[in-house]
């Protein structure tokens, strides 16, 4: 998925590429970067699990996946990565949904029991009960990062105060956004992904985009439970060049959500393949939370 | 009935990874259905055997696997399911391994994933995929109606059973295997959608899935069936691993995966397991084949999303 650069926009809106091999660019006082890797190996996966207090994650875990946009005088960092946002989920916790075939499973699992009962054998079930959604609230990560200068000179920084999101009332400039300037930088990063046996689709990913008068990036949940749920988790961010001390970065998270019932009874189509790009069906959904946040990015130091 | 010089035609040309006609496949899938209702539930094979997990459709890696492992026929295979859906070329991939499986029926052995059915393919991929190539659903009816008579599971010299999934409550023994009436869709429920679909777990006893579908097996489960019939091991495929095989359950089970860098983007190994004449076990690992021309990674242009 790569993406044609014209060097002569690059050089125009005094951007300049990452060296050696890194993927991404600096512009404006930002360094935006994206990195991309494999799943976990099976020993990380383990670490993971035990830092994470859980004996199940997503099938596919982008450990080494991300995308970071640092701001280089302040060293304000914005990043996405898979154990933030697995942190998120386990934090929410959410309840299971059931699949329609857990009714027949019930069903059988009664005649099961009381068949083992009359054969006098002993039977242990267990009903597992995480959220095997993956569903996380996840809207990224922040924290402070001085360079390694700095830290020579003996300073110490508090990495949890300095960068805090307000409530406001202003809302990403859409209008703007649909103006075709040249991307600089596009770059599309997935952190877990899980078919849910093959009962639909959860998959988190993070899109940047970089254009010479912003950078403009969407962080999604996508969740597909055939014939039971879709679930839609949107976190757009914008920062406006305008070579500030202090750049200011817009953030609003819309998250929709409806049963496929839901759907149906509004005259929507419910077979699964209808509902295979989120971006296309966005609409139908209800919205069930929205919110607008500002960050101030400042040294703070 | 076409002779052994008309399949090796079409083996070599599936070896380019070209698709065969409608009615090519038709006859094809004819002669294959002859052979397979003629197998087991728990289809007996021989040693030395080279054992592979999921494919899905992708066919320049398969074409990588039978360069590490030999060719057919001069290594013996047993696919242990999952040979369509996600990847580019189920058509071929399919084809190929059926064609195989008709010239040399001996010599490998082809057994059924929870893909191999009406259902799933419906949704990921391989019926898509048919209609692209074809203009017509013929071709995916033909497989999947075959793929009703694809064995459940295969037993190695009496001493390592092979199946895509796992265990499950409602089955014992073998003999309870063998039981079952398979030649027909794989259910939603039941002993025969366990076997297909079923997981290992670090939990022991049953585990019922938070989906409400679907069971995972605890280690005193495996230990027990082996126990019971005699066998050394378990070995399955069906779960993304990243080192392409995963050992669990003290020994008792074994996962193996053969699509390297599955869904084109996961960075994995895959891995065989060769069996040896003194049924001495060896995994061999490899990477995806140098030659990806998959059709989506072309330059894109710009995405302007929102």
């Amino acid at each position: 998925m790569e993406v044609m650069v014209d060097e002569k926009d690059l050089k125009a809106a005094g951007a300049e590429p990452l060296p050696d091999d890194r993927r991404g660019l600096r512009i404006h006082g930002w360094e935006i970067e994206s990195h991309k890797g494999s799943i976990l190996k099976s020993s990380t996966l383990q670490e993971w699990e035990e830092k994470l207090e859980t004996t199940h994650l997503p099938e596919m875990v982008f450990g080494e996946s991300c995308l970071v946009l640092k701001h280089v005088k302040t060293g304000a960092k914005i990043h996405f990565n898979a154990l933030d946002a697995l942190g998120g989920w386990k934090q929410e916790g959410l309840p299971p949904v059931e699949v329609p075939a857990a009714a027949q499973w019930k069903f059988r699992r009664y005649l099961l029991v009381g068949l083992m009962l009359i054969c006098s054998k002993p039977f242990q079930q267990v009903i597992l009960d995480y959220d095997y959604t993956f569903t996380t609230p996840y809207c990224g990560s922040e924290t402070i990062e001085m360079d390694a200068e700095k830290h020579e000179n003996g300073e110490i920084l508090d990495r949890t105060s300095s960068l805090h999101w307000e409530d406001c009332e202003e809302q990403i400039d859409m209008v703007a956004l649909a103006s075709k300037e040249p991307i600089l930088f596009f770059d599309e990063v997935v952190l877990y992904e899980d078919e849910l046996a093959d009962n639909g689709v959860s998959l988190l990913t993070v899109k940047v985009r970089v254009m010479p008068s912003c950078w403009f990036l969407l962080l999604r949940f996508w969740l597909r439970v055939d014939g039971v749920l879709i679930r839609l988790r949107d976190t757009r961010m914008r920062c406006v060049f305008d070579d500030s001390a202090n750049p200011v970065i817009l953030r609003e998270s819309c998250w929709r959500e409806s049963t496929f019932q839901a759907l149906s009874a509004r005259g929507h189509p419910t077979d699964s393949a209808a509902y295979s790009d989120p971006s296309i069906i966005s609409q139908r959904l209800p919205v069930v939370m929205h919110r607008t946040q500002k960050l101030q990015v400042s040294g703070n130091l | 009935m076409p002779s052994h010089g008309d399949l090796d035609r079409q083996i070599a040309h599936l070896m380019e990874c070209k698709p065969l006609a409608e009615a090519e496949v038709k006859t094809l899938c004819d002669q294959a259905r002859a052979i397979l209702v003629e197998e087991w539930n728990v289809q007996p094979v021989k040693c030395p055997v080279t054992v592979c997990g999921d494919i899905h459709g992708q066919f320049y890696d398969l074409i990588e696997l039978f360069r590490i492992g030999g060719n057919a026929p001069d290594t013996n295979y047993l696919f242990m399911g999952d040979y369509v859906d996600r990847g580019y070329y189920s058509v071929e991939t399919v084809t190929l391994l059926v064609a195989l499986k008709v010239r040399y029926r001996d010599r490998i052995t082809i057994l059924r994933g929870n893909h191999e059915s009406r259902q799933i393919t419906q949704v990921y991929g391989f019926y898509d995929e048919c209609l692209r190539k074809y203009g017509n659903a013929n071709v995916w009816k033909y497989f999947t109606d075959l793929f009703d008579y694809l064995p459940l599971t295969a037993l190695i010299e009496s001493q390592i059973f092979c199946l895509h999934g796992g265990l499950s409550p409602s089955l014992d023994t073998l003999d309870n295997i063998r039981a079952l009436d398979r030649i027909q869709e794989v259910p939603h429920e039941g002993p025969m959608c366990d076997l297909l679909w079923s997981d290992p777990d670090d939990r022991c006893g049953w585990g019922i899935s938070p989906r409400g579908a679907g069971y995972t097996f605890g280690q005193d489960i495996a230990t027990q069936f082996n126990h019971t019939n005699g066998l050394t091991l378990i070995s399955r495929a069906h779960q993304l691993v990243m080192e392409g095989y995963n050992w669990c359950q003290e020994k008792n089970v074994v996962t193996v995966f053969s699509a390297p860098n599955y869904c084109y983007r996961c960075g994995n190994m895959a891995a065989i397991l060769e069996i040896g004449e003194n049924m001495d076990q060896n995994f061999l690992q490899f990477d995806p084949a140098p030659r990806q021309i998959e059709p989506d990674t072309t330059r894109k242009t710009p995405d302007y999303f929102l």
